[in-house]
């Protein structure tokens, strides 16, 4: 379990870090926490490893005209630790416990679990419920990407190689709003079997917005949209939210793996997705 | 002057004194094997068959043999000087296998090594490994052991007579006509998936010949250092004294490092041909898949018992998974047959009919793990009593009070021929019993939406055992003796030397302890030196719950040899009779004189100063002893697991641990706690997570630590040990061995309480681990019924 040779670049600023990719086989490396383990089983054999780390302006946490923005160097930790986004994404710090460990949280970063794109992790899940949209920096200049078009498969998105994740925006929620997170893994911070996440508003006792955002049941995360589209308007009630939970199955199908079953993930994502809602109404009542 | 009414002697036996080896090994001042760093070393990468079974059509290694860096690249052909791995055994109806140090012909397990590379680097030996081509031909096998036990399976091993390598029966009276007639009866097919041991550190090896003085020194990360040098002496045709094992830090076994493995052959062989050193670390993905692996066995059982809940006969199938070899030096009968030994327990069941067979699979060769064959006994035999006691509508504690072996009835002998004794069965259950009442599980359950289990289990097991018997049912090799060397140099300085590998026990203290105790010394000034078999003239190492009873035995015989020496030189100086000395804290004094001296003077007087004492005085400070139990001691326990279970995600989460132990005298209670702890924590794996998964051709599933689960902190309940010293067995000190007992106990206690949290529907809890997705899947089959 030893990575085959490649060749080890550091840049100080982001124009360098572009130069360095413009390399047959090159990868950004940040925390390393999911690369690293796939390189030692020479999973993946990069000839260039282009470490960002150094790239001072890419660690901020900061509040831009429209919402946050999360350098692509933010660590698990740092952003649970944010003052900024706990006032704002309470939600991101809830979630941050389940992200692996503590050695895991210092050093793994948010821009690199968003590039790693596996569906049962949390910043996947937390960017597509919170409608956020993805800096990218290539040669042409910046771009950006929601989610849904970022996302293409199980640990594949459309990020080009010679493309850099710079941040991450997370767009201010208008209307007073409650979040909820909840998962499920067999020992606290493996994968998650399933991951729920949710936004729910309500205004003069209506469901004005409700978001629910599924991991660990699909190749990316996924929006129950079925389910939404049926809440909004109800009454926000315990019984609005039953009559419609059926929804948040609708054309669901998980996969099997070694420590869930489809069914039982199906089962998780009715309990734990009750469980968050219920979570949101409770501390509005 | 020494005051006799105010000197107490200082006892160290029986106090939480803190472990000497902490400050090392807490600091990251321990030395592994694989920090040791010497010059020239060649490191070794495995190329590893990745076929269950299969021919070996080819290898070509022509272009990892010209990459730079690369210094030798070995297939079997290269090893035709090394004869096969054998495990012999007295039983009859056992098969030995052979097993060649690299692979040759055909491979029989994912993991078998094929191909050794040595290079200056392990990435170097990597790369190479990466343009090594073998070329397998894929044989027809079956996979699972059910399907290799049938006639026409097809052979795993040519040569020999069929896949089941070996089988054992045990009749105590006629168990099917007495199940038969016995008024009632409860069954089940249990099954404990394999595991494997996860040690932190891996298993690493460093061989040094010195070709001047033709003297090889291996480095190994084993806790059979002695066994380790005799066979491999043997294989390699080297004398004792040309081979040296040294077992330095080793961090964790749990039995993955207690067999002889092919790759510390070859470390030590390539050693001699390279004339260099040569290290091997294995990875973690090696551990997973190359080391011995655990249990793997089916159990189908029968308890009969009467109105009143009293056993009359118990019955039992046991079918082990042995994967592709019988392993060195114990053979694949060690954890099967154990099943079959143990399986009545600590209950008087008067009739027992076992059979057990081991079958070949192409899989890991299955070897020693904590608490061996016993953990899947204790399963087996808990969940029957709990199965007969929700029958019969009895209280689970009353059920095991009417059967387990009483006070008055020891020596007992088991229905299996296994004699216990003097052990407090019945007190570990009482303890336990009241230590759950305090836990007020009654209200615990009126309050909570979930469904909360207690899970009772209880077992006893043979710890130190000696020479009568052997710790590996058939296996011609004594592992019942120890002996210790103590010695005062000529500083006055106290070493002991033993033949037991500590590689975990804490036995650095608690030896130090007895040997301070006795002699009359702090237990910080004793060096205790063992794992190196330049110290020993026989050891077998650390393993089977032993060295607490064997190497404690052997310090207190050997102390007590040597103070009466001590007492002797220090009569001739005080001009006094011997018995009138007295030692203690470091001073050798006779009450109420003022004779008095440290143990530095003693030594200088016997050794340096060459006026105080006559010549014929003058005794080496030295003495060795031998100790053997003969039979073994009798420890016991009580475990209690409760357990809640979420109804919506089932989701197991323990809530409380109890240990209710009897090992004789404690030596050192954190000590004990930290073992039943771990072994705890070891059981709670077993339980509810570790599971090593093979799919239909044999592949490994579960090869990272990310698929084998393994339980962490977040996993580990609250936990009380209750210690109980009932009486204490004869044998010196009164220790009972006690390392293995949490494994044991654990996993039995917890599916008893999640057959509890879930009894409301009916559930057979059989197979373990239980995960909350296989609770789904009961839940889903019983619904559709």
């Amino acid at each position: 379990m030893k990575p085959a040779a490649f060749e080890y670049l550091r840049p100080k600023t982001l124009a360098d870090a572009l130069a360095a990719l413009d390399h047959e086989d090159a990868k950004i490396i940040a925390g390393g926490q999911s690369l690293l383990p796939m390189m030692n089983f020479r999973l993946v054999q990069p000839e260039r490893l282009v470490d960002i780390n150094q790239i001072e302006q890419l660690n901020q946490i900061e509040k831009t005209d429209t919402g946050i923005r999360i350098g692509a160097l933010v660590r698990h930790a740092e952003a649970a630790r944010s003052s900024l986004l706990a006032e704002h994404f309470p939600i991101i710090a809830k979630a941050m416990v389940h992200v692996a460990h503590v050695a895991i949280r210092n050093r793994g970063t948010v821009a690199g679990s968003m590039c790693h794109a596996d569906p049962s992790a949390e910043w996947p899940l937390l960017v597509t419920l919170l409608d956020g949209e993805i800096e990218i920096l290539g040669n042409s200049g910046t771009r950006s990407a929601k989610p849904f078009e970022f996302f293409l498969a199980p640990l594949v998105t459309e990020i080009e190689e010679t493309e850099i994740l710079t941040a991450i925006h997370l767009p201010l929620i208008a209307n007073p709003c409650r979040m909820a997170f909840d998962e499920i893994a067999q020992r606290a911070g493996d994968f998650a079997a399933v991951a729920v996440g949710t936004l729910v508003c309500v205004e003069g006792n209506i469901f004005s917005e409700i978001r629910l955002c599924l991991g660990g049941v699909f190749d990316t995360p996924v929006r129950a949209f079925a389910f939404e589209n049926a809440l909004i308007g109800q009454p926000a009630s315990v019984e609005s939210i039953e009559a419609a939970l059926p929804l948040v199955l609708k054309d669901l199908e998980p996969n099997d793996d070694i420590h869930a079953s489809a069914a039982y993930r199906l089962s998780l994502v009715s309990a734990l997705a009750r469980r968050v809602l219920f979570d949101t109404i409770d501390e509005m009542m | 002057m020494i005051d006799s009414t105010a000197f107490v002697r200082p006892k160290y036996v029986g106090k939480p004194i803190r472990r000497l080896e902490d400050p090392r090994l807490l600091t990251g001042q321990g030395r592994y094997t694989a920090d040791i760093q010497l010059p020239r070393t060649a490191h070794l990468a495995f190329i590893r068959s990745n076929q269950a079974y299969a021919r070996i059509n080819g290898i070509n290694l022509d272009e990892a043999k010209t990459l730079n860096g690369v210094i030798g690249v070995f297939t079997a052909s290269d090893f035709t000087h090394i004869p096969d791995i054998k495990a012999v055994s007295n039983m009859e109806n056992y098969q030995v296998t052979s097993c060649p140090v690299l692979a040759r012909d055909v491979v029989r397990y994912v993991g078998e090594p094929v191909v050794a590379i040595a290079a200056i680097s392990r990435y170097v030996a990597e790369d190479a490994a990466a343009l090594i081509e073998i070329d397998y031909d894929t044989l027809d096998v079956a996979v699972t052991a059910r399907d290799a036990l049938a006639k026409n399976a097809p052979k795993l091993h040519d040569k020999l007579a069929s896949n089941i390598i070996l089988e054992r029966n045990f009749a105590t009276g006629n168990a099917p006509v007495e199940i038969a007639n016995a008024p009632h009866k409860v069954s089940g097919r249990f099954s404990l998936t394999r595991k494997t041991s996860v040690s932190t550190e891996p298993r690493a090896y460093l061989a040094d010949y010195d070709v001047g003085k033709d003297e090889l020194i291996l480095y190994d990360s084993t806790n059979i250092p002695g066994i380790v040098r005799d066979e491999i002496g043997h294989l390699l045709n080297l004398n004792g004294n040309q081979i040296r094992v040294i077992a330095p830090d080793v961090g964790g076994s749990f039995g993955g490092k207690g067999s002889l493995y092919p790759e510390e052959i070859i470390v030590a062989d390539l050693s001699r041909r390279l004339e260099r050193p040569i290290k091997y670390v294995a990875d973690r993905l090696e551990e997973l898949t190359a080391s011995s692996q655990a249990f793997g066995e089916e159990v189908e059982a029968t308890l009969a018992f009467d109105a009143d809940g009293q056993f009359i006969a118990l019955d039992a199938e046991i079918i082990g998974d042995i994967g592709a070899y019988s392993i060195y030096p114990w053979t694949a009968a060690l954890e099967p047959v154990q099943v079959a030994s143990f399986l009545p327990g600590p209950y008087k069941t008067p009739v027992y009919r076992g059979r057990v067979r081991g079958v070949c699979t192409p899989k890991p060769p299955t070897g020693p793990y904590r608490g061996v064959g016993r953990p899947m006994a204790v399963f087996v035999m808990e969940r029957l009593v709990d199965l007969a006691a929700t029958k019969l509508n009895l209280s689970k504690v009353e059920i095991r009070r009417r059967n387990l072996v009483r006070a008055e009835d020891f020596p007992h002998r088991s229905s299996s021929g296994i004699v216990w004794d003097q052990s407090g069965f019945q007190e570990c259950l009482e303890t336990a019993e009241k230590a759950v009442s305090k836990l007020n599980l009654e209200n615990r359950k009126k309050k909570s939406n979930k469904w909360i289990g207690v899970g009772y289990a209880c077992y006893a097991e043979l710890t130190g055992i000696g020479s009568r018997i052997s710790v590996a049912p058939g296996m011609p090799m004594n592992t019942g003796t120890e002996t210790a060397s103590i010695s005062i140099d000529a500083t006055g300085a106290v070493t002991a030397k033993f033949g037991i590998a500590s590689h975990g026990q804490s036995l650095e203290t608690t030896l130090a302890q007895i040997v301070g105790e006795e002699l009359g010394i702090k237990p910080e000034d004793v060096r205790i030196i063992q794992g190196d078999t330049a110290f020993s003239l026989h050891g077998t190492g650390t393993y089977a719950s032993r060295s607490a009873v064997l190497g404690g035995g052997a310090a207190i015989k050997t102390s007590r040899a040597l103070l009466i020496k001590v007492k002797q030189v220090a009569a001739t100086l005080f001009n006094v009779d011997p018995e009138q000395v007295e030692t203690g804290d470091g001073l050798i004094f006779v009450h109420n004189t003022n004779h008095a001296i440290n143990f530095k003077e003693l030594a200088q007087a016997v050794y340096s100063d060459m006026k105080t004492l006559p010549m014929e005085k003058r005794e080496t400070l030295a003495a060795q002893e031998s100790f053997d139990p003969f039979l073994g001691t009798t420890s016991s326990s009580a475990h209690v697991a409760v357990v809640e279970i979420d109804p919506e995600t089932l989701v197991i989460k323990l809530q409380d641990f109890i240990v209710a132990e009897d090992c004789g005298k404690l030596i050192n209670p954190l000590v004990v706690d930290g073992q039943v702890h771990g072994g705890v924590a070891q059981g709670v794996g077993v339980a509810l997570l570790e599971e090593l998964k093979f799919d239909d051709m044999g592949q490994p599933i579960t090869a990272t630590l990310a698929d084998y689960l393994i339980p962490t902190s977040a996993e580990m309940p609250p936990m009380q040990v209750h210690h109980l010293e009932t009486q204490l067995p004869p044998n010196p000190g009164g220790f009972r061995g006690m390392g293995e007992g949490g494994t044991i106990g654990a996993p039995a206690a917890i599916a008893n309480a999640v057959a509890d949290a879930v009894s409301h529907l009916g559930l057979c809890i059989d197979s373990l681990p239980i995960t909350p997705n296989k609770l789904h899947a009961l839940i889903a089959a019983k619904s559709k019924h």
